[in-house]
C-alpha cells in the first residue's frame, strides 16, 4: 500500500520530536522501575521474583496511556486541517490510517523494549534461575493487548477534533473492556459471564499470556480487535469526505 | 488542464454547486471568483479529491476524478484556505513529506528547489511552529509545488497576509503558469483581473460569467460610458445639451461633470463636441469610463440576488 510507509515514518519521529511523549515514557519506566524493585524486595527469600510483573503492570496501566498515545493521531489532523491535505495526496484512507496506527504501536514497542533493563537486572539477581518462559510470554501478550488498546484508542481520535475528549473517551471504553474481566462478580449466570469475559481484553490476557500460555485464540483475538478498529477508524476518516 | 463537466455538490439541505462547467488550459491562470460561500471551496475540494461530488465529472490533466482518484491526486498540488501544517516539524522535513506522499522523483532534491523557489531556503531547519504568517503561507504553496505537479490549486492564497507577501504570491501564482494549470480562487476583483487569464464568476453555487478579463469586462458593459466635464454653461443647459442627442440613453451627475451612457454601437464623440462648443461651452475634460471586472461582479452578483 503506497504511502503506509511515510505516515508511519513520520508519525513514529512526530512522537520523538515531542516532549510529551518521553514524559510519558519516562513516567511508565518511572512506575514499572519502583514496581520492579519493591517486587524484588519482597520476593526476597520467599518466592521466586514474578517475571511477567512489568506486562502485567502494563495489562492495567494501557487503559491510561494507549489513549494518550493515539488521542494526536487523527483529532490533530483534523483541527490543524492537515487531514484535508492528507486525504488530497495520493494515499488512500486505508494507508493513512494504517500507517498512523504503526507509528503508535512501534512507539510503544519502543517502551515495551525500554522494560527489558528489569528482565537483564532480574536475570543477574537471580543467576539465571528467573523464569524467562513467562516472561516471553507475557511480553508477546501485552504487545498484541497494547496494539489493540491503541486501535480503540485510535477510533476515539477519529471521532472528534478534541484530544482530550478523545483520550478520555478512548480510556472509558477501554476501562470497561478490562473490567469485564470481572464480570463474574455481578453475573450469576455462569455461561452468560463466560461469554462476556471472552470479549474482554484481559480474559485474552490474564489467564493465557500472563502465566505462560500462547494460545492461537488469544493471538486471533487481538488480532481481530485491531482489524475491526482499524476498520471503523477508516470509516470514520472516509466520513470526512462526506460532510 | 482541468476539466470540469456539469459538477454538483447537494450537502444534505443545500445545493452548494450546482451543475457548473468549465475549462482551464495549460499554462493558464484560472480565477474562481465569488463572495464568500458561493461554492469556490466546495468545488476545489471536489476537484482535489477531497470529497466525492454528488454528480458530475471532472478530470485533472486526462485523469478523471472519479475512475482513477490516485491518480488524479497524484497530478495536482493543493493549498487549502487555512495553510494546514505540523507546529513540530521543520521546514524542511515537512516539504519533504509531502514530497515523499505525493511521490515526487527526487524528493530531497525538490524540497532544496521549491524551498529556494519560495525564499524559505534559509528557513529550513526551524520548526513550522516558529514561522511568521506570511512564511507559512509561503510553506503551504511549497507543499503544494514540491511535486511539480502539472495542476496547482490555491484557495485563497493571499488571505491574511500583508501587501508585500500579497504581490510576491501573486507574482509567484503568475510565474506558475509557464508549465502548469493554476486555478485560484479569491473574493478579491482587482487580484483575479491582474493575476487570471480568464475568470470563472460564481455565485450561489451557479457560474454566473466566465471569460478573459478583458472580455467580461466588455461582454457584461458593452455601451459606452462617457464622462464629460463642461465650463461656461449652467447644470440644466448642459443637461438639456446632453438629452438633446438622440443617441444618449442616460445623463447623470457625478463630481464636476456628467456620466452619460450612450446606446450600443453609437459613438456620440464627435457630435458632442459640436454641440458643445457651439452653445458656447468649454470642455475641461471628456474620456470614457471603462467598467472595472468590480462594476462587472457586482451587476451580476447583485442581478442574482434580486
Amino acid at each position: 500500500m503506497k504511502g503506509v510507509g511515510i505516515i508511519f515514518q513520520r508519525e513514529l519521529a512526530s512522537y520523538f520530536s515531542s516532549l510529551f511523549a518521553y514524559l510519558i515514557a519516562f513516567a511508565l519506566l518511572l512506575v514499572t522501575g519502583v514496581l520492579f524493585v519493591n517486587d524484588l524486595t519482597i520476593a526476597a527469600d520467599l518466592r521466586p521474583p514474578d517475571a511477567a510483573l512489568v506486562p502485567n503492570f502494563f495489562a492495567f496501566a494501557l487503559i491510561f496511556f494507549a489513549p494518550l498515545l493515539t488521542m494526536r493521531l487523527l483529532a490533530e489532523e483534523k483541527r490543524e486541517g492537515t487531514l484535508e491535505l492528507l486525504l488530497t495526496a495520493p494515499a488512500t484512507d486505508t494507508a493513512i490510517v494504517v500507517g498512523k496506527f504503526l507509528g503508535a504501536w512501534a512507539y510503544f514497542t519502543v517502551i515495551l523494549l525500554l522494560t527489558f533493563t528489569h528482565q537483564f537486572i532480574l536475570l543477574w539477581v537471580t543467576r539465571g534461575q528467573a523464569d524467562l518462559g513467562i516472561a516471553v510470554s507475557a511480553y508477546v501478550g501485552i504487545w498484541l493487548y497494547g496494539g489493540a488498546c491503541l486501535s480503540v484508542g485510535m477510533v476515539f481520535s477519529a471521532v472528534t477534533e478534541n484530544q482530550i475528549v478523545a483520550a478520555f473517551l478512548a480510556s472509558a471504553a477501554l476501562f470497561l473492556l478490562w473490567i469485564g474481566d470481572r464480570v463474574g462478580t455481578v453475573i450469576s449466570n455462569i455461561d452468560i459471564a463466560r461469554f462476556l469475559r471472552e470479549l474482554t481484553l484481559q480474559g485474552h490476557y490474564s489467564s493465557s499470556f500472563a502465566v505462560g500460555l500462547m494460545r492461537p485464540e488469544d493471538i486471533v483475538f487481538f488480532a481481530g480487535i485491531i482489524t475491526l478498529m482499524l476498520f471503523i477508524t477508516i470509516r470514520l476518516v472516509e466520513w470526512n469526505r462526506w460532510r | 488542464m482541468i476539466e470540469v463537466k456539469d459538477l454538483t455538490k447537494r450537502y444534505s439541505t443545500r445545493l452548494a454547486v450546482d451543475h457548473i462547467s468549465f475549462k482551464a488550459p495549460e499554462g493558464e491562470v484560472v480565477g474562481l471568483l465569488g463572495p464568500n460561500g458561493a461554492g469556490k471551496t466546495t468545488t476545489m475540494r471536489m476537484l482535489t479529491g477531497f470529497m466525492p461530488p454528488t454528480s458530475g465529472s471532472a478530470s485533472i490533466a486526462g485523469i478523471d476524478i472519479l475512475e482513477d482518484s490516485l491518480a488524479a491526486r497524484a497530478k495536482v498540488g493543493y493549498l487549502p484556505e487555512r495553510v494546514p501544517v505540523y507546529p513540530d516539524m521543520t521546514v524542511e522535513e515537512y516539504v519533504l513529506f509531502w514530497a515523499k506522499l505525493r511521490g515526487a522523483k527526487a524528493p530531497r532534491k525538490q524540497t532544496a528547489t521549491v524551498l529556494e523557489r519560495v525564499s524559505l531556503a534559509d528557513r529550513s531547519k526551524t520548526l513550522v511552529r516558529n514561522l511568521s504568517k506570511g512564511m507559512r503561507q509561503r510553506l503551504g504553496l511549497a507543499q503544494a509545488l514540491v511535486h511539480n505537479p502539472p495542476v496547482i490549486i490555491l484557495d485563497e492564497p493571499t488571505i491574511g497576509i500583508d501587501p508585500q507577501q500579497v504581490i510576491e504570491v501573486r507574482d509567484t501564482v503568475r510565474s506558475l503558469a509557464r508549465g502548469h494549470t493554476v486555478l485560484f480562487s479569491t473574493h478579491i476583483l482587482s487580484e483575479a483581473e491582474q493575476v487570471c487569464d480568464r475568470v470563472v464568476i460564481i455565485n450561489h453555487g451557479k457560474i454566473v460569467a466566465q471569460g478573459k478579463p478583458a472580455e467580461l469586462r466588455k461582454k457584461l458593459q458593452p455601451d459606452l460610458h462617457l464622462y464629460i466635464q463642461i465650463d461656461k454653461l449652467t447644470p440644466k443647459e448642459i443637461e438639456k445639451l446632453l438629452k438633446s442627442i438622440p443617441q444618449v440613453e442616460n445623463v447623470q451627475k457625478a463630481g464636476d461633470g456628467y456620466n452619460v451612457r450612450v446606446k450600443k454601437n453609437a459613438d456620440i464623440r464627435t457630435e458632442l463636441i459640436d454641440r458643445v462648443l457651439r452653445a458656447g461651452g468649454s470642455i475641461q475634460e471628456m474620456r470614457s469610463v471603462i467598467a472595472t471586472l468590480e462594476n462587472v461582479f457586482l451587476d451580476i452578483v447583485g442581478k442574482e440576488d434580486v
